[in-house]
């Protein structure tokens, strides 16, 4: 069994390598060198611009994804005001419909550059769109959550054409034996051929339960598929990747860490001194809220908590009653995990283990937080050693650091069972 | 040179009874019935495959219906306005002052959870007993009051103030006596605050009653210097230490601080100089600071008296009226070499009593004074404050009660009905007084009998201050909001003294500005600050005066003499000598499970008082160990069960009080007998010593939940000790360190790139106080599983101090087999304590026979243990020569038998959140303080520099006064810890079986001389 799962693993790998150069080759197609455009698009466009999300200027994704006049493009991208003092119609209507703020000038890119940017930007639109929904994980992370699903398909291939040899062995030898019995002149037993005639349906039902090989074929399909439904589900119990519970305020780490880009430590700041990356308290909420968005009624949801009367502006802590949020990424209680380690130290960021966390409206578990992922990680990350004393000083790595060598977290005893049980 | 000394640790395993023999054989209290099974009729009776069958198809039934619950939602509640200075998940330390001394306290999320001792305390230096680590605990009591009482009902702090003022204007309308009574109180604001009521209301008086009393010795210096002050001891200085009783290591005054200035003068830094100084014990009952001595005579009270004019005669060459001879000759011998020894080190002795006799008192002042003590080893000028208790106003204050005099009473940190001598006359006197006022926290013995009970907050609560040693004035910082509907003491009577100041911080505030942040250059707000950083001022000492005494002793003598015969008994009658124990105290911390929990120093009983009484006077008076015996005296009668105590002085039974409350709580309750009324009054003090008549009852045998005997080595030998003439001669010969022998191993050898984390433990310097082991429980959240559970040997701790008796014989080694039916020398034993923990062997044993690899080595030298993989097998503890690893027999964070110790929802709140709790059919024991270990680690990485040695402390170290325990990496030469292990009296236990432990211990050494008798 192994030895296929290992042969489809192959196989998948190869097709996937496959669909890979295919991919390449299909962007290599396109007008511009998306690569060139992603940089160009970072330097100069994000300030106002997200690909999918209006901001301040409009998505970019599907508004140039549906211009084809690339020419006209390349002009407004370059220097819009011309166009809006040429009162070309398509730059007039944009224009207006974002309250006549002027998008800057780009004379400094020339048509090759802003080729490169419109490249990337359609490529990247394609890429989102063809993203599968979250919740379906993806990347690395998913791969290792239990047997992949090549092995699943493997099996049900293998019982499949184990089926098929089965079938064609019976006729072969049921042909066979027919054979014997016309050679060695026995009389065929007829009669019970008749009787099978009379009871026609349950005879066959009888015949086939006669047939002790397929009795026994069916039992162990069945017990195989039990058995491996089993096995997925049990790797799978208390994983629970994708959980996304419904939480007593609407909010959105879209609009604040998304689009507003809000930096992840103006809230979480625990996360970066302290094993405890902290849900902010309130008050860290009202910095803004007492001014933006006043009227929303998940904003009230904040005052009514506080007490506060957005009237009179006024505090009442008689009426103050913490906010109960769904707890969505728990570890057990005998596992130490601390994140200003993984943060400060080792410079993770927080996307790595909470996913697109700037996209998501409501946040759900990204990564599925089993053993087998963190000791995955420890194995195949490399200590962030660099300018930390505490690293370069330490004898034992002191001259492996100076080479220039890369030292895993295992290798510092990060696969150690003390380092988070205890 | 091997040393063939024989140690053992209790009576019964010095004379291989069958019992411990057989006990020993298993590792578990009780056997696994694997023969049953497999002989006889086990296997031939046709079930066990049905039964299999139907266990397994249950198992399995069960493991998945359990299965199917749903995975609990869990919430997630952040503070609505976080307090700036509180980051989750780190934690907060807090400066405030526990019993006079400085301390740190950690909180986690506003939570306190630990005590530390704040390293620049005048009397710890940073260590702290026992008693001070498991003060945190008593803040989560379930047993607390919850609200203010009123006529045992409860009741409200305003009904109660209307009801309080409106008594207090009839009394003094009427001009009644009002009476305050508290045990001694040093803090100043609560002093004035109690001068303001008394002011207030003139007719009352502020009385000091210490249940546990140090008047002899402040009466005393009244009568011979003319200062009334209890003196401040410098044992750091004495190169000779004699004592009569007084057990200065475990519970005499200021024990933390003397056994740290003790061990300065003996261990390892002392010895280093080939120096030692030397400490001659006489007393009754084996305590912790005789066994500590280096010489120990016991003595009867009767004689104690005796002894010390003996020895003034010896001193001072002249003969008091009356004098005799102590009846033991050996003893007689030991005080004529102790005079002579005491002479030669002039302004370098130190003799001191435990009495609280004022004649035998003024008789040791007289001695001290010959010696040259004062200035020197006494300091009379800056003296302790830690005790004013006064007798005689006491009992002055019972008779006025008594005569119907007084009309109000308020109890502050006092509870006369339990531990006054003549409590039954008291109780029923108290009726009398119309209103009656507890500030108790608990609704103890005496507060039931009050008409309200104001219940005090805990001093982690609280505002306060203490000076318990002239010009050191720490402060008290509440680091929690009140747990339960308590109130301080002062600030009801602020409220009820009508005081202008209103709040008691306020007032603390005022009497810090004026009178004492100037001590320190200190004002305003700024000088307040700083002074909650630091956590006390403390005035430059005055420089101690030299005293000579000049009083005629012969009347002193008569006294002593005239107690002695008092004391002494006739017939069948036997010597009881009353003690402070130095888990327990004076009673006043019976409720608290972690000290209940904690062996004895001496006995390792836990759990219980008992009679302590020798095996000589064991088998003339028909007893065993476990007998009950009913001892009488003073007209009060209880029923004890019998100890026997090597090193008991023969015909003297020894009992601690602070047990038999009836109202401490759900702990304290039912634990032992009440030995205060006992106490007799005397020449104007409590008297600890009587003498009592003795019957066996016929009382099923008592079985001590006893710890001595229940780790054993088969008699392999792990302790190595020598004298100071040995180790001066050649260091080495202490641990017979000689030709090496080749070992072969049958592991690899680990790596240790970064680390290696080891330990030295210094036996020379471990007093055998428990403050590690309370420590760690606090640390580690090991469970508490009381008095049932320590018999069936399931004690949790995971230190434990291993107490180990040996014969002396003039330094000589005594096999077992001469000496075994001289009972006489089971008088004569020394006492060598061992912390034994998780050695963290190299090679561990443990290691190779976990089945699922649960316990594993690290690359930093730990020995881990992974609870989530562990499934019980317990092959590990099995395999363990050191017999360190403790299962889990039950679930005991949510089991309700064991809800009344520690386990519920109040004391949860003491649980460290960094240490996992640990499940039912685990396996645990001495993570090295893995925690501490990492979040050292994780701060130097974030503020990008190295390790520093000394950084991290594990928590038994932190806490112990004498420093005995030094924890570092050995991979760095210059750690503190690799030069401890470089140290010729560095040895390893059990070395020979080659599991390569990482801890350390320095052989002790006995400063022993021809005196040892």
């Amino acid at each position: 069994m192994r030895n296929i799962s290992l042969i489809f693993k192959q196989f998948s790998r190869a097709v996937l390598l496959v669909a890979g150069f295919a991919a390449m080759g299909y962007t290599a197609q396109a007008q511009g060198d998306a690569t060139k455009g992603e940089a160009l698009f970072k330097a100069n466009c994000t300030a106002c611009h997200k690909i999918d999300v209006r901001m301040t200027g409009p998505a970019l994704g599907p508004t140039i994804t549906s211009e084809t006049d690339d020419k006209w493009l390349t002009k407004w991208i370059q220097n819009n005001q011309a166009l809006i003092a040429a009162k070309d119609p398509k730059a007039l209507k944009i224009y207006n419909e974002y309250n006549q703020a002027g998008m800057n000038v780009f004379t400094n890119l020339s048509d090759g550059d802003v080729a490169n940017i419109i490249a990337y930007v359609r490529e990247d639109w394609k890429k989102m769109q063809a993203a599968p929904a979250p919740g379906a994980a993806t990347g690395a992370a998913a791969e290792d959550s239990g047997p992949s699903n090549m092995v699943i398909f493997g099996l049900i291939g293998v019982i499949v054409i184990a089926f098929i040899v089965i079938l064609v062995l019976n006729k072969v030898i049921g042909t066979l034996e027919k054979l014997l019995i016309k050679k060695e002149n026995l009389p065929v037993e007829e009669e019970e051929e008749e009787e099978a005639v009379k009871v026609d349906r349950l005879a066959t039902v009888k015949k086939i339960a006669k047939n002790k090989k397929l009795v026994f074929f069916i039992i162990l399909c069945g017990s195989l598929a039990m058995g491996s439904w089993a096995w997925v589900t049990m790797w799978n119990t208390n994983v629970h990747q994708g959980y996304q519970p419904e939480q007593p305020i609407k909010y959105s780490h879209e609009l604040h860490a998304g689009v507003m880009k809000i930096n992840c430590q103006y809230c979480h700041g625990g996360a970066y001194k302290s094993k405890n990356a902290s849900i902010p308290s309130l008050n860290v909420c009202m910095n803004c809220h007492k001014v933006v968005k006043t009227e929303s009624p998940e904003i009230h949801k904040i005052y009514d908590a506080l007490g506060y009367d957005p009237a009179t502006q006024k505090y009442d802590s008689t009426k103050a009653k913490p906010i109960q949020w769904v707890r969505i990424h728990n570890l057990p209680d005998f596992a130490y995990f601390n994140h200003s380690q993984h943060t400060k130290v080792g410079g993770i960021e927080c996307q790595r283990c909470h996913g697109p966390i700037q996209t998501m409206k409501q946040v759900y578990q990204y990564s599925p937080l089993t053993m087998k992922w963190c000791i995955q990680c420890h194995k195949r990350t490399n200590v962030n050693g660099k300018g930390n004393a505490y690293y370069e000083n330490l004898i034992s790595i002191h001259d492996r650091i100076k080479k220039g060598d890369k030292i895993t977290e295992a290798e510092m005893g990060g696969t150690e069972c003390g380092k988070c049980h205890y | 040179m091997e040393s063939n000394k024989k140690y053992w640790k209790g009576i019964e395993e010095l004379n291989r009874t069958p019992e411990f023999v057989e006990k020993n054989k298993h590792e578990f209290a009780e056997p696994i019935p694997i023969e049953e099974i497999l002989s006889g009729d086990g296997l031939k009776s046709k079930t066990p495959r049905r039964d299999f069958l139907k266990a397994l198809g249950f198992g399995v039934g069960a493991v998945s219906l359990a299965a199917c619950q749903k995975v609990p939602v869990h919430k997630s509640i952040p503070y609505l306005i976080k307090p700036e200075e509180i980051t989750p998940g780190l934690a907060n330390f807090y400066v405030s002052s526990y019993e006079g001394s400085a301390i740190l306290v950690k909180t986690r999320e506003g939570r306190p959870i630990k005590i530390e001792g704040n390293p620049n305390d005048f009397f710890g230096k940073g260590g702290t007993s026992a008693g001070v680590q498991a003060s945190v605990l008593d803040l989560y009591d379930s047993s607390r009051l919850k609200n203010p009482l009123q006529d045992g009902s409860e009741s409200g702090w305003s009904q109660i103030d209307s009801f309080v003022k409106g008594q207090l204007a009839g009394i003094k309308a009427g001009g009644k006596k009002i009476r305050i009574v508290s045990s001694s109180i040093n803090s100043p604001s609560t002093l004035a605050v109690i001068a303001d009521f008394i002011t207030q209301y003139p007719t009352a008086k502020h009385i000091n009653y210490d249940a546990v009393s140090y008047t002899g010795i402040i009466q005393a210096n009244q009568n011979s210097f003319g200062k009334a002050v209890l003196p401040h001891y410098n044992f750091d200085k004495a190169d000779i230490i004699v004592s009569f009783d007084a057990d200065f290591l475990g519970s005499w005054i200021s024990h933390t601080e003397f056994s740290r200035q003790y061990m300065a003068n003996r261990a390892a830094k002392a010895l280093e100089e080939k120096k030692m100084s030397r400490h001659i014990q006489f007393e009754s009952g084996m305590s912790i600071t005789g066994s500590n001595a280096d010489v120990r005579m016991p003595l009867k009270p009767s004689e104690e008296g005796l002894a010390i004019i003996s020895l003034y005669n010896a001193l001072s060459a002249t003969t008091l009226p009356g004098s005799k001879k102590v009846s033991d000759a050996n003893t007689d011998k030991a005080i004529t070499l102790v005079a002579k020894e005491l002479l030669s080190a002039k302004g370098r002795a130190l003799v001191v009593s435990g009495s609280n006799d004022v004649a035998t008192q003024v008789l040791i002042n007289a001695i001290n004074s010959l010696l040259g003590s004062y200035g020197t080893t006494i300091d009379l000028d800056n003296p302790s404050l830690q005790y004013a208790g006064n007798d005689a106003e006491f009992v002055e204050f019972a008779n006025e009660v008594k005569r119907g005099e007084v009309d109000a009473v308020f109890f502050l940190n006092a509870n006369p009905v339990y531990d006054f001598y003549a409590a039954k006359d008291f109780t029923t006197a108290l009726a009398k007084v119309k209103l009656k006022v507890s500030f108790a926290p608990y609704n103890d013995e005496t507060a039931a009998l009050c008409n309200v009970v104001a219940p005090n907050s805990h001093y982690l609560e609280s505002w306060g201050d203490e000076n318990a040693v002239a010009g050191y004035y720490t402060i008290v910082q509440p680091t929690i909001n009140p747990v339960y509907d308590t109130r301080q003491a002062e600030q009801s009577l602020l409220k009820w003294s009508d005081n202008p100041v209103k709040e008691y911080y306020t007032y603390i505030r005022n009497n810090w500005d004026k009178n004492l942040l100037p001590i320190a250059g200190l004002s305003g707000q700024s000088g307040w600050e700083t002074l909650l950083q630091t956590g006390f001022v403390k005035a430059p000492a005055k420089a101690a005066g030299v005293y000579t005494f000049n009083r005629d002793l012969n009347a002193v003598a008569q006294t002593i003499l005239t107690h002695s015969t008092q004391v002494a008994a006739s017939g069948s009658q036997l010597e009881l000598q009353i003690f402070e124990s130095p888990n327990i105290g004076d009673g006043k911390k019976a409720n608290n499970p972690w000290l209940q929990e904690l062996p004895d120093p001496v006995s390792k009983v836990t759990w219980d008082n008992f009679a302590a009484m020798s095996i000589t006077t064991a088998k003339k008076i028909g007893v065993e160990q476990g007998d009950y015996i009913t001892i009488t005296a003073n007209g009060y009668s209880v029923d004890l069960p019998v100890l026997l105590q090597p090193g008991q002085a023969q015909g003297t039974i020894s009992v601690a009080v602070g047990y038999g409350r009836t109202k401490a709580g759900k702990v304290g309750d039912k634990v032992g007998q009440n030995a205060y009324p006992f106490h007799t009054f005397r020449n104007g003090t409590f008297q600890t010593a009587v003498a009592a008549d003795i019957k066996k009852t016929g009382a099923l045998k008592y079985i001590f939940a006893q710890t001595q005997t229940h780790h054993s080595y088969e008699g392999r030998s792990v302790i190595h000790e020598g004298t100071l003439a040995q180790y001066v001669k050649s260091p080495a010969s202490i641990v017979g360190k000689g030709e090496g022998k080749e070992n072969y191993d049958l592991w690899d050898e680990y790596e240790r790139p970064a680390y290696n984390w080891v330990m030295a433990i210094d036996l020379n310097a471990c007093t055998g106080c428990g403050s590690c082991v309370v420590a760690c429980t606090a640390e580690n959240n090991v469970p508490v599983v009381g008095r049932d559970e320590v018999r069936n040997r399931r004690e949790m701790h995971w230190i434990r101090i291993d107490r180990y008796y040996s014969f002396n014989d003039n330094g000589k080694n005594v096999t077992k087999e001469d000496e075994i039916d001289k009972l006489q020398d089971l008088d004569h034993v020394s006492v060598t304590y061992q912390p034994m923990l998780c050695q963290h062997c190299d090679h561990a044993p443990c290691e190779t026979v976990c089945p699922v690899l649960a316990t594993t080595h690290s690359s930093e030298g730990l020995n881990q243990m992974t609870y989530n993989r562990c499934v019980g097998t317990r092959y590990c503890a099995n395999n363990c020569p050191y017999k360190v690893r403790r299962f889990n027999w039950f679930n005991y964070w949510n089991d309700s038998r064991f809800e009344n110790y520690v386990q519920n929802e109040y004391t949860e709140l003491v649980l460290n959140p960094d240490v996992t709790t640990r499940f039912r059919g685990v396996m645990e024991k001495c993570s090295m303080c893995v925690q501490r270990i990492q979040s050292g680690k994780l701060k130097a990485k974030l503020e990008k520099r190295s390790l520093k040695d000394g950084e991290i402390k594990m928590a038994c170290q932190q806490s112990c006064p004498t420093n005995a325990i030094v924890f570092g990496n050995l991979n760095d030469p210059t750690s503190e810890v690799a030069k401890a292990l470089k140290s010729e009296r560095t040895y390893y236990v059990l070395e020979e079986l080659n599991v390569k432990p990482g801890i350390g211990y320095q052989a002790k050494v006995r400063n022993t001389t021809e005196l040892g008798a």
